[in-house]
């Protein structure tokens, strides 16, 4: 079975829209619900600077990888059901 | 956004005496675990690295753990943060008028409760267990007149100086109180 490597990419970018829809509401029960002090916006602050510290790591991980190579896996096993 | 000289319902002159979180050991836990898990791969990975040095060299396996490895620590992430909120929304304010009670259940929950002191019939103070003993904290209940339901201060420090602090705070609310409705007595 032969893929283009770009595949893998479908389910961690519907992960990232779940994990930012979350991240979404995290933060806004601590702005919206949380006390008007420092340790609320000090919190939030250090949650979405990490988390885009996170994403800037993964991206430039990810930008070193040619996702338009072509993959061929279970090829051999494929062909020893056959015959 | 919750404000510390501005409380839901405020009364006037109402006067704040104590805002409490549940232990801060009970975060620090939360911490710990989240640390746990953030250390767990890099475990995983060195024990599987030994085995197999070649691992990373692979067309396919290098990319789905950089993708797992990203997806993984953006959810401890957020899982940590989440636990963090739990914790920091949780709050039990006492004034001198009242106890309110703010709770955050999951993302889409939240309750406040409120009730006047002089109506507390009832105040309970429970430690059970090695680490609330040794680090002091428990759980504080408070009966209400005609209120079926108890209120409950969950993992609190020191729950019997709070204990004693609301009893004298009920009674002299209910001394006022009945000042209040009954002048010529």
């Amino acid at each position: 079975m032969t893929f283009k490597l770009s595949i893998l990419l479908i389910p961690y970018l519907l992960f990232l829209l779940l994990w930012l829809i979350f991240s979404l509401v995290a933060v806004y029960h601590m702005i919206k619900f949380g006390f008007k002090n420092f340790t609320t916006f000090f919190t939030t602050f250090i949650f979405v600077a990490v988390s885009l510290a996170l994403l800037a790591v993964s991206y430039s991980f990810l930008m070193q990888i040619d996702w338009d190579t072509q993959i061929t896996i279970f090829e051999n096993a494929f062909n020893a059901k056959l015959f | 956004m919750l404000s510390i000289y501005r409380l839901p319902n405020h009364i006037e002159g109402e006067k704040i005496i104590k805002v409490m979180r549940r232990d801060l050991f009970i975060l620090f836990k939360k911490v710990l675990f989240s640390c746990l898990l953030f250390i767990l791969p890099l475990g995983f990975f060195g024990i599987t690295l030994l085995n197999y040095p070649d691992l990373f060299n692979n067309q396919i396996t290098y990319p789905l753990v950089i993708l797992l490895s990203s997806a993984y620590y953006l959810f401890i992430w957020l899982f940590f943060f989440f636990s963090f909120v739990d914790y920091y929304l949780d709050v039990w304010i006492i004034t001198d008028e009242r106890i309110i009670d703010v709770q955050q259940k999951g993302f889409f929950s939240r309750i406040i409760a409120e009730q006047r002191l002089y109506r507390i019939q009832d105040v309970a103070s429970e430690v059970h267990g090695f680490f609330p003993t040794i680090l002091k904290y428990g759980e504080v209940h408070i009966q209400t007149a005609g209120a079926k339901q108890r209120f409950l201060f969950h993992e609190i420090p020191h729950p019997e100086d709070v204990r004693n602090m609301i009893i004298k705070l009920a009674e002299r609310s209910k001394k006022k109180h009945e000042a209040r409705v009954n002048p010529a007595s």
